[in-house]
C-alpha cells in the first residue's frame, strides 16, 4: 500500500492554472523531494496535501483513505514550514505540548513527552525558553519537534532548510534525514537547491510550470536528466552539438550535455571520450582548482585544471565517455547504445 | 521642539490640570468638599456610567473579535469581502446621529418592535421600551463596534498566516486557531481599542441626552447639567476627575498585563 498518493491533482488559482494533472505515488518511510525552479507549483503542491489549497480536481489519499475533502486539522498531516511558524506567546514547552493538547493529553504525559522530545532534539531542558530567544537552527529544531510529536503518518516539510547559513544548513540535512530513517516517517520535502535533494531523498520529484518533468532516484536524475532543461537546472552547465568522432556509442544524439567539473584540459588524450580543441579565454580560481573558460568552434565551454593556464593558450578539452549526456533531437534524455545493450 | 512643546502644554496640558485644581478648590483654598458633593449627588450616575460602559465594552470586545476572526480565517470569500465593506459603515456616522438612529429603532414603536411583532415573535401588548441602560449599551456598542473590529482586523492580518495555518494542521479547527493563536498575539490591539472606546463613552453627551429622559444617567449628561444650570464648575470638574480615574484605572490594568507578558519573555 502506498503511503500518499496522487492522481490527476489540477489546482487553479483565479484564471491562472498552478498544477496540471499531477499523479505520484510515495511510498512508506520514504523521503521525497520536490524539487524545481521558483514558481514551478512545488509548495502548492505541499500546501494541497496540507490542505491549505483547494483542489480544482483529481484526489489525494493518504493510505487508502481520501483526505481530498477533509480540512486541514482532520488530515493528521505534519508540516514545517519555511518560517518555522513558532508561536511567540508561547515558550518552547507549550508549542511542543499544543498539537498534544488538542488531542486531550493529560498533563502529566504532555510534560513527559515535551522533555523526551526535546532529548531527542538536543535541546534538553529548554521547556520555558521563549521562541524569540533561540537560533535559526534551534527554532528549525522545535518547529520539526512539534511536528514530530504527535507522530504523523505524514511529514511534510517546506524549504526547512532554506532559512539558515550553510554550515547549519549541511549538518541539519544529516540529522534531519536520520531521524527521518531512524522513526520510518514518510516525508516530502519542497526544495529549490538541488544539493540538498540529492543528499537527502530516496525519490527526487522535479517540477517545472505546474507539471511533473521526471520522477527518479537521485542518482538517475542527476546522470539521465528527462530533458536539456532539466539538465541545465541540475547543474549540466555545458552542451555542445555532437559529431561523427564523438564516441561511437552515443551515435544518433544531437546534443551532448556535460557537468564542468567533469571537463579536463590538462590529461593525457584517451580514446571514447569527448574531445574539443580550442584557446583559453579565462582561468578563473574555484577552491579545489581552476576553472577554465574555453573557446572552441565560436562556443565557450568549461572545464578544470588543477593548476593555472594561461589566457590565449591552445588546450585539448576533455569529457569522458561516462559524464556525457545524450540528447536527442526534441531536446529529450536519449539511452546510450551501451545503456541500452545493458537494460536490454 | 520647543514650539511643539510649549503648544502641548498651553493647549492641552494646563487645561487640563486647571480644571483637576478648580476640582478642589473652593472658596477658602483647598478642599475635597467638591467631590464629596459630586458623589452624594451622582453617585448612583457614576456606578450607572461604569456599568454602561463595562457593558458596552463586553459587547463591543465580543463583536469585534467575532467580525475581525471572521475576516482573517474566514473560508468564504464572498462572505468575507461583503462583511468587510458593509461592517466600516457606522464609522462615519456621528454619536448625534446614531443616537437618533436608536431612538427610533429602540423605542416602544420603534422599528425594532415593529418588525417583532409583525414577525409574531412578540405581542403588542409585551412590547416595551429599551431607551433605558439597554440602549445606551447597545448605541455605544453598535457606533465603537467597527472602529475597535478596524484596529483588531489590522493587528490580526499582520500575525503570519503560518501561524494559524500550523495550529489547523496541527489538529486546531478555525475557532481554536483563533482563540488560541491570532487573539492572543492581537490582544494588546484590542487593549486599545477597548481603552479608546471607554473614553469615547465618557465623553459622549448627545448619546445619553438623547435616549435617557431621567436618572440614573451617564456622568457627561450631569457635568453638562451642573454647568449649564448652576455654573458650578467645581462639582463638573469633581465629575470628570471620576472619568480620568476610570479611564486611567483601565490602562493602567493594561500596562500591567502587557508587562507582565513582556516580563514572562
Amino acid at each position: 500500500m502506498n503511503a500518499l498518493s496522487l492522481s490527476e491533482v489540477t489546482v487553479d488559482l483565479g484564471p491562472r492554472r498552478i498544477l496540471e494533472r499531477i499523479n505520484l505515488v510515495v511510498t512508506p518511510g520514504s523521503f521525497t523531494c520536490l524539487l524545481g525552479p521558483s514558481g514551478c507549483g512545488k509548495t502548492t503542491l505541499l500546501r494541497a496535501i496540507a490542505g491549505f489549497t483547494p483542489l480544482s480536481s483529481g484526489d489525494i489519499r493518504l493510505g487508502e483513505r481520501s483526505i481530498t475533502e477533509l480540512p486541514p486539522e482532520k488530515r493528521h498531516t505534519a508540516m514545517v514550514f519555511q518560517s518555522y511558524a513558532l508561536w511567540p506567546h508561547m515558550n518552547v514547552g507549550d508549542n511542543l505540548a499544543y498539537p498534544l493538547k488538542l488531542r486531550g493529553i493529560p498533563k502529566d504525559e504532555r510534560t513527559q513527552r515535551v522533555a523526551t522530545m526535546l532529548e531527542r532534539l538536543a535541546l534538553g531542558g529548554f521547556e520555558h525558553r521563549s521562541v524569540t530567544q533561540l537560533s535559526g537552527g534551534q527554532r528549525q529544531r522545535i518547529a520539526l519537534g512539534r511536528a514530530l510529536i504527535i507522530d504523523p503518518p505524514l511529514l511534510l516539510l517546506d524549504e526547512p532548510l532554506s532559512n539558515l547559513d550553510a554550515s547549519i544548513r549541511r549538518s541539519l540535512r544529516g540529522e534531519l534525514r536520520q531521524l527521518q530513517k531512524s522513526l520510518g516517517l514518510t516525508t516530502v520535502m519542497v526544495t529549490h537547491d538541488q544539493e540538498e535533494a540529492l543528499q537527502m531523498a530516496d525519490q527526487i520529484v522535479l517540477m517545472r510550470e505546474g507539471h511533473i518533468v521526471q520522477v527518479a532516484p537521485p542518482a538517475s536524475l542527476y546522470q539521465q536528466p528527462a530533458d536539456l532543461e532539466a539538465a541545465r537546472f541540475l547543474g549540466v552547465d555545458n552542451t555542445v552539438a555532437c559529431s561523427p568522432q564523438d564516441p561511437s556509442a552515443l551515435a544518433g544524439a544531437k546534443t551532448l550535455g556535460f557537468r564542468t567539473r567533469e571537463a579536463r584540459v590538462d590529461v593525457a588524450p584517451s580514446v571514447n571520450a569527448l574531445v574539443r580543441r580550442g584557446q583559453v579565454t579565462e582561468c578563473v580560481y574555484t577552491g579545489d582548482g581552476y576553472q577554465i573558460g574555453v573557446t572552441a568552434n565560436d562556443q565557450t565551454l568549461f572545464a578544470t585544471a588543477r593548476t593555472p593556464v594561461e589566457a590565449g593558450r591552445f588546450v585539448t578539452l576533455q569529457v569522458p565517455e561516462s559524464a556525457l549526456i545524450p540528447f536527442g533531437p526534441d531536446h529529450r534524455y536519449m539511452p546510450s547504445l551501451n545503456a541500452q545493450e545493458h537494460t536490454a | 521642539m520647543f514650539p511643539a512643546m510649549t503648544a502641548v502644554v498651553l493647549l492641552y496640558a494646563l487645561p487640563l490640570v486647571r480644571s483637576l485644581a478648580s476640582a478642589f478648590h473652593g472658596d477658602d483654598g483647598l478642599t475635597v468638599a467638591h467631590v464629596v458633593r459630586a458623589f452624594t449627588l451622582y453617585g448612583r450616575d457614576v456606578a450607572f456610567s461604569i456599568g454602561v460602559s463595562l457593558g458596552a465594552l463586553v459587547l463591543i470586545a465580543i463583536a469585534s473579535i467575532a467580525i475581525a476572526g471572521y475576516l482573517t480565517l474566514g473560508a468564504t470569500r464572498w462572505a468575507v469581502r461583503v462583511l468587510r465593506w458593509l461592517y466600516r459603515w457606522p464609522l462615519f456616522i456621528p454619536f448625534v446621529v446614531a443616537g437618533q438612529l436608536s431612538r427610533s429603532f429602540l423605542s416602544t414603536n420603534g422599528m425594532m418592535n415593529t418588525v417583532l411583532i409583525e414577525t409574531g415573535l412578540l405581542s403588542a401588548q409585551s412590547a416595551q421600551s429599551f431607551l433605558d441602560w439597554r440602549g445606551l449599551i447597545l448605541t455605544f456598542a453598535w457606533k465603537q463596534i467597527p472602529f475597535v473590529t478596524l484596529l483588531l482586523a489590522g493587528a490580526m492580518a499582520a500575525v503570519e498566516p503560518s501561524h494559524s495555518e500550523a495550529a489547523r494542521n496541527l489538529g486546531a479547527g478555525r475557532l481554536r486557531a483563533l482563540f488560541h493563536i491570532v487573539l492572543p498575539q492581537a490582544a494588546p490591539t484590542l487593549w486599545v481599542g477597548l481603552i479608546l472606546s471607554l473614553v469615547a463613552m465618557l465623553s459622549v453627551l448627545s448619546v445619553p441626552m438623547m435616549l435617557i429622559a431621567g436618572n440614573p444617567t451617564m456622568m457627561t449628561s450631569m457635568m453638562a447639567h451642573r454647568i449649564t444650570y448652576y455654573g458650578d464648575y467645581g462639582v463638573a470638574n469633581a465629575l470628570g476627575l471620576f472619568s480620568y480615574a476610570l479611564t486611567a484605572v483601565t490602562a493602567w490594568v493594561y500596562l500591567r498585563l502587557t508587562l507582565a507578558r513582556e516580563t514572562q519573555r
